[in-house]
C-alpha cells in the first residue's frame, strides 16, 4: 500500500491550552492511522488523549502543525467545512449517546444522512433500516430513542456513526457508560466492523484489556506520544 | 441541500415538547395582534366618524372679518420701538365691525366660481332662549335655510320637522335636539330668544335638528338671516360670515387664501379650523402605536424567553447536531423557525380573534353622546391593519428569535461533550 492508504495523518501537532494556565496539550504529535485499521489511544487522564482525538476529529481547533484526513488538510478550513467534513467522513460514538430523546430511533439514525442530502429520503430510511439490522437493533426503530437501555441507545449510536458510511469512526470511550457485558458487546462490534467491512476505526479508552484487542495502541503521556 | 425538512422537524418537536410555554408565547402574539387590529380600527374608526361630521357641520371654506385684537396703541405707532418702551394701561378694544362688505355681491361672485358647490351668508348672534321659566344661553345662526342645506345637509339631520317650514313661517326657529330637550321645547311650542343688544324675539319652534356634535347641537339655533339682524339691530345686508362648500375639499387650501387675497377678508379652510382636532387626533395615533408596540414588545420578550429555556435544556442536542455535521447556520434556522411558527400561528389567529372582536363589538348599541353621538362603535376594518398587523407579528417574532438563535449557532459541541 502507498501512501495514499493514510486515512489519516499528523505532522508535527501542537496544541496548547492557555486557560486558566498555560498548558501544552500535544507535543510534537505525529501519527498515522491506515484504511481498515483498529487503533486505540491510551494514557492516563490529563494526557492529552481525548485532546487528541477532538483536535483530530475537526471538534477542537487551535493548533499547530499539519492534520491530513483523507487527503484534505483541516488547518486550512473553515467551520463549515469541518461540519461538512464530519458529516461526510466521520462518525463519532462518545461515551454518552447524545440520542435526540423525541425522535425514533431510527430518526436518530437517518438525521446525519438527512443533513447530507445525497440519498432522497426514502432510500435514507431503508439505509438506516439496514444499519440497525446489522446492529441487531431492527425491531426497536420506530421507538422513542430515550426508551431503550443503555446499551441499546449506544448501539444506535454507532448506527447513526454508520449512516453516512464514514471514512473512520472517532470513538471516546465508547464503552466507558457500560457495564461490562454491554461493553463487550460494544467493543465486538467495532470489532466486526473492522473485520467485515475494512472500517477505519480510532477510539480513545483507559481499558488496557479493551486497547490490547485493537490492532494497534498509541499510547500519550503529558502530550506526547511515547509508543507509535 | 433539502435538509430544511428534518430542520423543521427538530424545530416543531421543540415546541411540542414545550406545549404549554409555546402555547402561551402564541396566545401572547394573538392578542397582540388582535389588539393592533382592535385598537387601530377602532381610533381610526372614531376619527373618520368625527372627521365625516365635523366636515358636515365645518364649512370647507369661511371667510370672515377678524377683529384685530393686537392692536398697536397710537402712542406705539408713533415711537420705534427698539428705542422707546410705549406703555399704554387699559387700552380699550375698538369698536370693530365685523360686517363683510358688499356680503351679498362677493356671494353671488363666489357662487360664480367653478370650484364652488354652494355658498351661504351666516350672521350668528349669541343670545338667551327663555321658556317659561327654563333659560338656556346659546347663539343663533341667521341664515338663507336653502343656501345653509345646500351647505351643510341641515333636512338630513333634521329629528323633527322639515328645514322649509323656516321659508314659510317667518317666525320660524330651529333647535339643535341638545337645546330642544334642555328648554323642553317641543314642535310648534313659542320661546322667546334674547341678544346682546336687548333685542327680543317670539320664535315658534319648527323643526329639531341633530347635527350628532353633541356640543353643537345643545347651544345652536337655526332663523332665517333677516331674524338674526333684527336681534343685532342691523341692515339687511349685515353678514360677519360666508361659508363656502367645494366641489373637492382637497382643494380648500389653496381656495381659501385665493379668496383671502381677492376680497381682503380671512378665509380658513376647514382642516385650518380644525386643527386642534387633528393635534389630538395625531397625539392619539401617538398613544395607540406606543400602547400597539409595548404589547408586541412584551410578546417578543415571552418568545425571547422560551427560546432560550429551550437552548439551555437542548444543549446536548445542539452538540450532537453540529458534531455528525449540521452547520452554525443549520442550527439558528431551527431556532428562527421555532419563534417564526409561534409568530405566523399566533398572528394567524390574532387576526382572526381581530376580526371577531371588533365585529362583536362593533354590533353592540352603544349609544354613545361624548364629543360626537353614535348608537354604535364604528371599527375601520381596513385590510391594511391587518397586514400591518401581521407582518409587524413577524417583524417581532423574527427579533425575539434571531438571538437565542444567534446564541445557539455559537454554542462549542467541545464544551458539552467535555463535560458530560
Amino acid at each position: 500500500m502507498n501512501a495514499g492508504s493514510h486515512i489519516l495523518r499528523t505532522i508535527g501537532l501542537n496544541k496548547f491550552f492557555h486557560d486558566p494556565v498555560e498548558f501544552q496539550a500535544l507535543k510534537n504529535v505525529n501519527v498515522s492511522i491506515e484504511e481498515g485499521e483498529f487503533v486505540s489511544i491510551v494514557g492516563a487522564s490529563g494526557s492529552g488523549k481525548s485532546t487528541l482525538l477532538y483536535t483530530l476529529s475537526t471538534l477542537d481547533t487551535g493548533y499547530s502543525g499539519t492534520i491530513l484526513l483523507d487527503g484534505e488538510e483541516l488547518g486550512k478550513m473553515r467551520p463549515d467545512d469541518h461540519a461538512r467534513i464530519r458529516n461526510e467522513k466521520i462518525g463519532f460514538v462518545f461515551q454518552f449517546h447524545y440520542l435526540l430523546p423525541e425522535f425514533t430511533v431510527l430518526d436518530n439514525v437517518a438525521l446525519p444522512a438527512l443533513r447530507l442530502g445525497k440519498y432522497s429520503e426514502e432510500e435514507i430510511y431503508s439505509h438506516a433500516h439496514e444499519k440497525l439490522k446489522l446492529l441487531g437493533l431492527d425491531d426497536q426503530a420506530l421507538k422513542k430513542s430515550s426508551k431503550l437501555s443503555g446499551g441499546q441507545q449506544q448501539r444506535v449510536a454507532i448506527a447513526r456513526a454508520l449512516i453516512n458510511n464514514p471514512k473512520i469512526i472517532f470513538g471516546d470511550e465508547p464503552t466507558g457508560n457500560l457495564d461490562s457485558k454491554n461493553s463487550e458487546t460494544v467493543f465486538g462490534i467495532f470489532k466486526e466492523l473492522k473485520e467485515k467491512f475494512n472500517q477505519t476505526i480510532l477510539i480513545v479508552t483507559h481499558d488496557m484489556g479493551l486497547a490490547s484487542r485493537t490492532d494497534r495502541t498509541i499510547t500519550l503521556k503529558d502530550g506526547e506520544v511515547v509508543s507509535p | 441541500m433539502n435538509s430544511n425538512k428534518p430542520l423543521a422537524r427538530i424545530a416543531l418537536t421543540h415546541l411540542v415538547a414545550k406545549k404549554r410555554q409555546t402555547i402561551v408565547a402564541t396566545l401572547g402574539v394573538m392578542f397582540g395582534i388582535a389588539i393592533f387590529i382592535f385598537q387601530a380600527g377602532l381610533i381610526t374608526g372614531f376619527q373618520t366618524t368625527f372627521i365625516d361630521k365635523t366636515i358636515n357641520t365645518t364649512a370647507n371654506i369661511r371667510i370672515h372679518n377678524e377683529a384685530d385684537k393686537n392692536r398697536k396703541s397710537i402712542a406705539g405707532k408713533l415711537h420705534d420701538p427698539r428705542k422707546d418702551w410705549v406703555v399704554v394701561r387699559n387700552q380699550k378694544p375698538r369698536e370693530d365691525d365685523l360686517k363683510i362688505r358688499n356680503g351679498n355681491e362677493i356671494v353671488k361672485i363666489i357662487e360664480r366660481h367653478p370650484d364652488v358647490a354652494g355658498v351661504s351668508p351666516f350672521l350668528a348672534s349669541q343670545v338667551i332662549f327663555k321658556m317659561g321659566i327654563a333659560q338656556q344661553a346659546g347663539f343663533v345662526s341667521g341664515v338663507l335655510i336653502e343656501k345653509e342645506d345646500l351647505l351643510f345637509g341641515l333636512s338630513a339631520n333634521m329629528k323633527e320637522g322639515n328645514t322649509t317650514r323656516l321659508l314659510t313661517i317667518p317666525n320660524g326657529i330651529i333647535l339643535g335636539a341638545g337645546l330642544a330637550e334642555k328648554l323642553g321645547a317641543k314642535m310648534e311650542d313659542l320661546l322667546s330668544i334674547i341678544s346682546p343688544m336687548g333685542v327680543t324675539l317670539e320664535m315658534k319652534v319648527v323643526g329639531i335638528n341633530e347635527s350628532g356634535l353633541t356640543e353643537v347641537d345643545k347651544t345652536r339655533a337655526f332663523v332665517n338671516l333677516r331674524n338674526a339682524q333684527k336681534l343685532l339691530q342691523v341692515d339687511g345686508s349685515y353678514i360677519t360670515d360666508i361659508n363656502i362648500k367645494l366641489k373637492n375639499i382637497d382643494r380648500a387650501g389653496e381656495l381659501a387664501s385665493e379668496f383671502e387675497k381677492r376680497f381682503g377678508y380671512k378665509a380658513d379652510d376647514w382642516k385650518t379650523a380644525n386643527a386642534n382636532i387633528f393635534g389630538v387626533f395625531k397625539l392619539q395615533n401617538m398613544v395607540t402605536s406606543l400602547v400597539i408596540a409595548s404589547i408586541m414588545i412584551v410578546s417578543g420578550f415571552g418568545i425571547f424567553n422560551i427560546l432560550m429555556m429551550i437552548i439551555y435544556e437542548k444543549m446536548p442536542d445542539i452538540a450532537i447536531l453540529k458534531a455528525v455535521g449540521f452547520r452554525n447556520g443549520d442550527i439558528k434556522k431551527i431556532f428562527l423557525m421555532e419563534s417564526l411558527i409561534i409568530g405566523l400561528f399566533g398572528g394567524i389567529l390574532g387576526m382572526g380573534f381581530g376580526f371577531i372582536i371588533t365585529h362583536i363589538v362593533g354590533s353592540i348599541p352603544m349609544n354613545i353622546k361624548g364629543f360626537v353621538s353614535m348608537k354604535y362603535l364604528y371599527f375601520n376594518q381596513s385590510p391594511a391593519f391587518y397586514v400591518t398587523a401581521f407582518l409587524f407579528a413577524l417583524l417581532v417574532t423574527g427579533i425575539a428569535g434571531y438571538l437565542p438563535a444567534r446564541k445557539a449557532a455559537k454554542i462549542d459541541p467541545m464544551d458539552i461533550i467535555r463535560s458530560k
